[in-house]
């Protein structure tokens, strides 16, 4: 029995364990268990693992490798479930379940997604790839449609995104065996290189545009903040930490292993200045910056991190096109760190709504002194979000600034900081708003998360910041994905990356910082002049405040820039969207009237005259 | 033997009014004795299909059964639907329809089993004459009117067909297909043999479902039972479709028949799932959708050669068991869609049933559903010609169309339902629907050696030569 073997089997173990035992509370913990067993055995899988069974279905051969590059994304995958299963396993999911929601239902779908993500992540042809494609889609539906009534209004609105996305690649497929022969991802690279080069966009177009569905690229992303956002929290938190990123493997997959970076420039749009490449580039640019500036608009915290959720695959995908060494590097390792961050974050945000009931950030403030732990998971992930040091976003994001640079990309460059500029301003409206600031009076008495939901952040926070002081940690994997998938192969070091012409150590950037924190507490500490207050002894224009005082101010928080960027929203998307379904709602509309006909044996005798008429003028 | 497939159900619907109490037994055993015919011919007919000539006439001048495995295997499926679609009940009404479900099979039977288009003919009409009755059978005013509409487009329809054959009697002198098929190339394949073709397509389509001729469909299957609509939608139209694709590959294998074939199947297509995004209650949305799914049937059996037969049966094999599933949990889930909420968490098992197949449906693998579509693009990208692809990129389109309404409906079954409005399941549809869904899962549980079973049909069907050799100068210990 192969180590994939097992692992499939742990997982479809674990899908059947939470079908049969899902309803019981007290093995909630045997999931986070056995989410971890699942990790153990990726953790010691040797470089490529096959799975024994194989099936010859209508002449496609059916079967499953792990790679290094599969690996990767399989290690976030189980890691993600891990976490969140961990915080559902206590005193949430009595809630939950007290609340009448299915716990077995939220088990069985977290485990169903991370056994259709591991069956993606390991297949080597594309009807394989497919399989696992549609199941992760419809798995990750079953997770969007458990949280109530808006959820499975969100989870109805990504049907037809995924059902389109999913067509555009089943199409692609389709094309692809009738003009190469075969479906095998080896064979097919090899084959491609000879297509003639308008064929080979037609499938190009369609695999990016329909994977890229799933990563929420433009004009694909209307979808996903609501769909992520409304799902039962831990399914939130998973979702939005590996969930989308599927796409992005298979982006990755279809551009460096497919098309391969060879054959990349070979499709131009303007030859010498234009391609698919510089067109996917300005794509996730914009990606970038366009949800993330969504973002920095939304009052609910759940879709605030959303919408970053989709801002911050553009940064991934962008890195991988840049296809150096460092930018693909960048873009990988982003994958890891997003999914840490990210789902530290949406745990912070439903600790906090686990107490206090809401998301609003119109609604919160105050709540550091009464939920320190949460504050600090969110701490660390809003600096990890906005890609600052010492946590790892920062070290990502720098490599991919860096070869956009280094390749002569300033414009783009300049797209991705403006993306985080955005970043940063919204992450601190989330801090203020949540943590800072006036405490609610109806939120005096609330307590800190239990352990069963702060250990888990904690345990993020931790390697938030362990891979970003010490990211060599991450880039033995990411060099590994690398490898196997065919990119440049990054030379890196445990503090990050060298070069002649400026490495990156992060343990010299985080020595510094801290040192700086340190001359900052002497003199703080030191000079003997602080006073400890309590929270509401305070005072503002001679005035002193109390609890029912409102001082805070979050609604309409950045009301001077909204000023100034405000009629930038135009909110074009939606609107094409809309203008879609009314156009196929017309068209349904003549269709109805096709089959309302008042005299049909008269149409019949139309039809075959016309038929007739046909034949003989044909 | 397995002509009494035929006979057994054609002299039972007779006998059963005069029956007595008898026939409770008598009436349901028949098509269990016919699916156990069925299966004893199912070996030998796979290992080689043979020639039934009836009172030992030879043909080309007597009649012939032609017996290979996909005569086999619809004469299956008419029993296994007309048990699954039984009309249980006491009554003189139950009894009137129990007679015209067994006629309706006896005939089905014949017409899967036919060699000569005569006998097509006569069996067609049966098939129709039963079907009308059926279909008015609910009783009211709708009923009423829907029937007669379907039985005027019906009858012309046959009358059209009809016209055809008498095309291709005047040319070739016979109504055998297999003397048909040797005759053809110097007798048909000309403007009137076409022409012989159209009518026959346009007639026959009327039950095929296909555009432009199915207007009938949305509201015979609105006002019918669900059980009539289960058989008109899953069993008949097959027929029809098949006695199409028999001429199609033996009389008329031309490239003008096959874009007749994919122009009108695409615009079913088309018009099907479009009209039934609009649909505002399940049965009429079923309606529209079954228009759109045999749209992909006759697309997939334009195809050329064996890729589209493979294509064409597992699509029109897949509907045969999806839609009457669908209909069945339509029964008590009539009414405005809006109004399902919560149906689908008061019956645990409905729900779960209806996603199944609307998910198989879509052609999510590894359910069935996405093989046969998947055969079906391939095959369609295989050929070269603008209409084929334009043809593939329909399929896939309006295949997020359906996704998107069969999920509307998803949605419905398991919102809140807040006024306890839902209604429960019947346990006689939901144990149909449920051996259909089991039948579903079992089949994607076996895919591998069911493509091996389809190739191995559709190579058997698209053999033309051999059917020739077999009928007409058969080696005397095969002749039966």
């Amino acid at each position: 029995m192969s180590g994939l073997d097992q692992l499939l089997l742990a997982s479809a173990g674990t899908l059947l364990v939470a079908f049969l035992l899902g309803a019981w509370r007290p093995a909630s913990w045997l999931f986070t268990a056995l989410y971890a067993a699942q990790l153990a055995l990726l953790l010691r899988m040797p470089e490529a693992a096959s799975a024994t069974p194989a099936f010859v279905v209508f002449g496609q051969t059916i079967g499953w490798t792990l790679d290094a590059y599969g690996r990767f994304f399989a290690v976030i995958t189980v890691g993600a479930a891990l976490a969140a299963s961990w915080f559902a396993s206590g005193e949430w999911g009595a809630r939950y379940e007290a609340a009448e929601n299915s716990l077995r239902a939220l088990h069985s779908a977290m485990a169903a997604n991370v056994l259709a993500m591991l069956m993606l992540l390991a297949s080597r042809d594309l009807v394989t790839l497919f399989i696992g494609w549609e199941l992760v889609s419809w798995a990750s539906f079953l997770m969007m449609a458990l949280g109530g009534q808006r959820a499975m209004r969100a989870a109805l609105r990504y049907v037809p995104y995924a059902m389109g996305g999913a067509m555009a690649v089943l199409g692609a497929m389709v094309f692809a065996h009738a003009w190469t022969g075969t479906l095998d991802l080896g064979l097919l690279a090899q084959r491609l290189a000879h297509l003639e080069p308008a064929r080979l966009w037609v499938l190009a177009a369609l695999l990016i545009g329909g994977f890229g569905v799933k990563m929420g690229l433009l004009p694909f992303h209307l979808w996903q903040a609501g769909a992520y956002a409304e799902a039962p929290g831990p399914g939130t938190a998973f979702l939005g930490a590996i969930s989308s990123r599927m796409g992005l493997f298979a982006i990755a997959l279809v551009l460096v292993r497919l098309i391969t970076l060879e054959g990349l420039p070979a499709l131009t749009i303007v030859p010498g200045l234009f391609g698919l490449r510089e067109a996917l580039a300005w794509i996730a640019a914009l990606t970038i910056v366009l949800p993330t500036f969504t973002a920095l608009k939304q009052n609910d915290a759940r879709y605030l991190l959303a919408w970053h959720g989709i801002g911050q695959g553009g940064y991934m995908l962008l890195g991988i096109v840049v296809g150096d060494a460092w930018g693909s590097a960048g873009g990988l390792m982003h994958v890891f760190n997003h999914a840490t961050y990210q789902a530290a974050l949406f745990l912070s945000v439903y600790a906090v709504v686990h107490r206090t009931g809401t998301a609003d950030l119109n609604q919160l403030g105050g709540l550091i002194v009464r939920m320190p732990l949460s504050f600090l998971t969110m701490l660390v992930g809003i600096i990890g979000l906005a890609g600052l040091p010492p946590m790892n976003g920062f070290v990502s994001k720098w490599l991919v600034y860096r070869s956009l640079m280094t390749n002569g990309m300033p414009l783009l460059f300049l797209a991705s900081v403006i993306g985080t500029l955005g970043t940063i301003l919204s992450v601190y409206k989330l801090l203020h708003n949540t943590f800072l600031g006036q405490l609610r009076s109806e939120h005096v008495s609330i307590r800190e998360a239990p352990w069963s939901m702060t250990l888990p952040m904690l345990a993020l926070c931790v390697i938030v910041f362990a891979t970003g002081t010490a990211p060599g940690l991450v880039l033995g994997w990411v060099a590994q994905a690398q490898a196997a998938l065919g990119l440049p192969v990054i030379n890196y070091t445990l503090g990050g990356v060298e070069s002649s012409r400026g490495g990156l150590d992060m343990l010299w950037v985080v020595g510094v910082l801290f040192g700086g924190f340190g001359i900052g507490a002497l003199l703080f500490y030191g000079a003997g002049r602080s006073k400890r207050l309590h929270q509401l002894d305070n005072y503002a224009g001679g005035h002193f405040l109390s609890a029912d005082v409102r001082y805070q101010y979050s609604d309409n928080f950045y009301a001077g820039l909204m000023h100034r960027i405000g009629p930038l929203y135009r909110g074009a998307f939606a609107w094409a969207e809309s203008a879609l379904s009314s156009a196929v709602s017309l068209a349904a509309t003549a269709m109805q009237g096709v089959y309302r006909q008042q005299v049909p044996a008269l149409f019949l005798l139309a039809t075959a005259v016309l038929a007739l008429f046909w034949v003989v003028t044909r | 033997m397995i002509t009494l497939t035929v006979a057994l159900p054609l002299l039972a619907a007779f006998l059963l009014p005069l029956a007595g109490p008898l026939r409770y037994a008598l009436g349901p055993a028949v098509p269990l004795a016919m699916a156990w015919l069925a299966l004893q011919a199912w070996a030998p007919a796979q290992a080689e299909p043979f020639v039934i000539a009836i009172g030992g006439f030879r043909p080309p001048l007597g009649i012939a059964f032609y017996v290979d495995t996909i005569a086999v295997l619809l004469n299956l499926a008419v029993a296994a639907c007309v048990l699954l679609l039984w009309p249980w009940g006491t009554g003189a009404d139950a009894a009137r329809k129990q007679s015209l479900t067994l006629l309706l099979a006896g005939a089905s039977a014949g017409l899967a089993l036919s060699g000569d288009l005569f006998n097509v003919y006569v069996f067609y009409e049966l098939v129709a004459v039963a079907s009308y009755g059926l279909a008015a059978g609910r009783g009211t005013g709708a009923g009423y009117a829907a029937a007669f509409r379907y039985l005027v487009v019906s009858s012309l329809g046959s009358l059209l067909a009809l016209i055809g054959i008498t095309l291709i009697y005047f040319r070739a002198g016979t109504l055998n297909l297999a003397h048909l098929a040797e005759l053809a190339p110097a007798a048909l394949h000309d403007p009137l043999g076409l022409s012989a073709f159209l009518l026959l397509l346009v007639g026959l389509g009327v039950k095929a479902e296909m555009f432009p001729v199915n207007a009938w469909v949305p509201e015979v299957y609105a006002a019918a039972e669900s059980r009539v609509s289960a058989l008109l939608a899953g069993l008949v139209s097959k027929l029809a479709v098949l006695v199409l694709v028999r001429l199609l590959v033996l009389v008329f294998p031309l490239d003008e028949a096959r874009l007749a074939l994919l122009v009108l199947g695409t615009l079913g297509i088309v018009t099907g799932e479009l009209a039934a995004w609009r649909a505002r209650d399940l049965t009429r949305m079923l309606a529209f959708s079954s228009i759109g799914q045999l749209g992909i049937v006759l697309v997939a059996f334009a195809i050329p050669g064996e890729a589209g037969l493979a294509a064409g049966l597992a699509v029109a094999v897949h509907h045969l068991i999806a839609k009457p599933a669908l209909f069945l949990l339509a029964e008590r889930w009539g009414g405005s869609i809006e109004a399902l909420a919560g149906a689908g968490l008061r019956s645990k098992l409905g729900g779960a049933l209806f996603v199944l197949f609307a998910l198989s449906l879509v052609g999510v693998p590894p359910l069935p559903g996405f093989w046969a579509k998947f055969l079906t693009l391939s095959g369609l990208a295989a050929q070269s010609g603008a209409a084929w692809w334009l043809a593939a990129a329909a399929i896939l389109l309006t295949t997020v169309v359906e996704a998107s309404y069969l999920f509307r409906v998803v949605g419905r079954l398991y919102a809140p339902d807040d006024e306890g409005r839902a209604a429960a399941q019947g346990r006689l549809q939901l144990a149909g629907a449920g051996v259909l869904g089991a039948c579903l899962i079992a089949a994607a549980a076996g895919a591998v050696p069911l493509g091996e079973a389809l190739k191995h049909m559709a190579a058997q069907a698209g053999d033309r030569p051999a059917y020739i050799e077999r009928v007409l100068r058969p080696h005397p210990e095969v002749a039966q």
